[in-house]
């Protein structure tokens, strides 16, 4: 295939990637704005009259309630937009900076993870538009891996990219008096991609519909060992890390 | 505090005010607030249970959100109308688990998992 061909595919796959993220952070800025329409809501019920004018933004008293623009006529009201339905002609800025927080730099690296996944394009490239991935490229790359055997990933070296992962937590086995070389045993160990395991990190600490509401740490305290490790093994499936 | 007063929500209300709760908590997980996303999940399931309370149980009202452009929207709308929608709901979580969308499918395939050996808390 010409060098050119192959030049337009990656900037089309990049193009992609870059308005999944562009939709993704829309859809953040989309929540802010609907917890404001909830707040506006509850205004209405006590008294609010949405048809009184406002000063408009520019001026510096802009927002306060007044009888009329600067003319004396009633501000228009601009047309609003719920999330659902995402504008595809909104262009807001992509982080290209590092994000400052620990947190945001986390959030934005899942999140370019995951559409590069989906759309099958290599953590490299994106490196090439988000120079600031560049460090955690491999962390992003691993987490396209498919899923592998139990085997596979007990042999597994860990190298960039790859964190060895817990099966059963060692946190709450060890506040419940399980010994390290039972935590720590190879059986318990597997060398998985460093982005799945933030997420099931992260799964084990969120509330559950399917545990009646309790995370799956909660749901797990007291329990035995081998339901403990049932729940991980099902936990490294359900997040396409092991075979099922 | 003063929980928000949903008996005073029209339906359609109450269904836009659970895909916020749900797009704050696809927010919340992207970028790490387990305290945030734990929260939402009882306001979420308030909204749910008022739906619930409705003449012909409303849960149903949710079947609009199955093509929501979140998948976090997706999910929770298809987990919490199982009970009336188990088709279709069924679908949904087929769909965000069959597209490898995460971590929504990994939810996903917990509750079809759950249905399957019948022993689904959501319906």
């Amino acid at each position: 295939m010409p060098a050119a061909d192959l030049d337009i595919q990656r900037l089309t796959a990049l193009l992609v990637v870059e308005g999944g993220l562009l939709r993704l952070k829309w859809l953040a800025a989309a929540t802010h704005f609907e917890i404001a329409m909830h707040r506006h809501m509850r205004a209405l019920k006590y008294g609010y009259n949405s048809a009184q004018p406002r000063v408009p933004r520019g001026d510096p008293n802009g927002g306060q309630w007044t009888d009329g623009d600067a003319n004396g006529n009633p501000v228009a009201r601009s047309r609003t937009r719920l999330a659902g339905d995402v504008p595809t002609n909104d262009r807001p800025e992509i982080p290209k900076e590092r994000p400052k927080t620990s947190g945001e730099r986390v959030g934005w690296l899942k999140a370019a993870a995951r559409m590069a996944a989906e759309q099958g394009v290599a953590a490299a490239e994106l490196a090439k538009i988000y120079p600031w991935m560049t460090y955690y490229a491999s962390g992003m790359q691993s987490y396209t891996d498919t899923p592998r055997s139990l085997e596979e990933l007990q042999s597994a070296t860990p190298g960039p990219g790859y964190d060895k992962h817990h099966i059963v937590e060692q946190s709450q086995a060890e506040n419940e008096g399980y010994s390290r070389e039972a935590i720590d045993s190879p059986d318990n160990l597997v060398v998985i991609p460093r982005m799945k395991h933030w997420e099931i990190n992260q799964w084990y600490q969120t509330r559950n519909q399917d545990f009646g509401g309790e995370t799956p740490r909660e749901y797990l305290s007291g329990r035995s060992w081998s339901v403990k490790q049932s729940i991980g093994f099902d936990a490294l499936k359900r997040f396409g890390v092991l075979k099922p | 505090m003063k929980r928000f007063d949903l008996k005073s929500l029209t339906v359609p209300q109450l269904v836009e005010r659970f895909s916020a709760l749900a797009l704050g908590q696809f927010q919340a997980e992207l970028f790490g607030k387990v305290r945030i996303y734990n929260r939402l999940y009882d306001d979420i399931v308030a909204v749910k249970d008022e739906l619930k309370s409705r003449a012909g149980d409303q849960r149903s009202a949710l079947v609009s959100l199955y093509t929501h452009a979140n998948p976090q929207v997706r999910l929770l709308a298809a987990q919490w109308s199982l009970a009336v929608e188990r088709g279709a709901a069924r679908q949904v979580l087929q769909d965000i688990s069959d597209r490898n969308i995460y971590p929504q499918a990994a939810y996903a395939r917990q509750s079809l998992e759950a249905l399957d050996r019948g022993e689904s808390k959501l319906i």
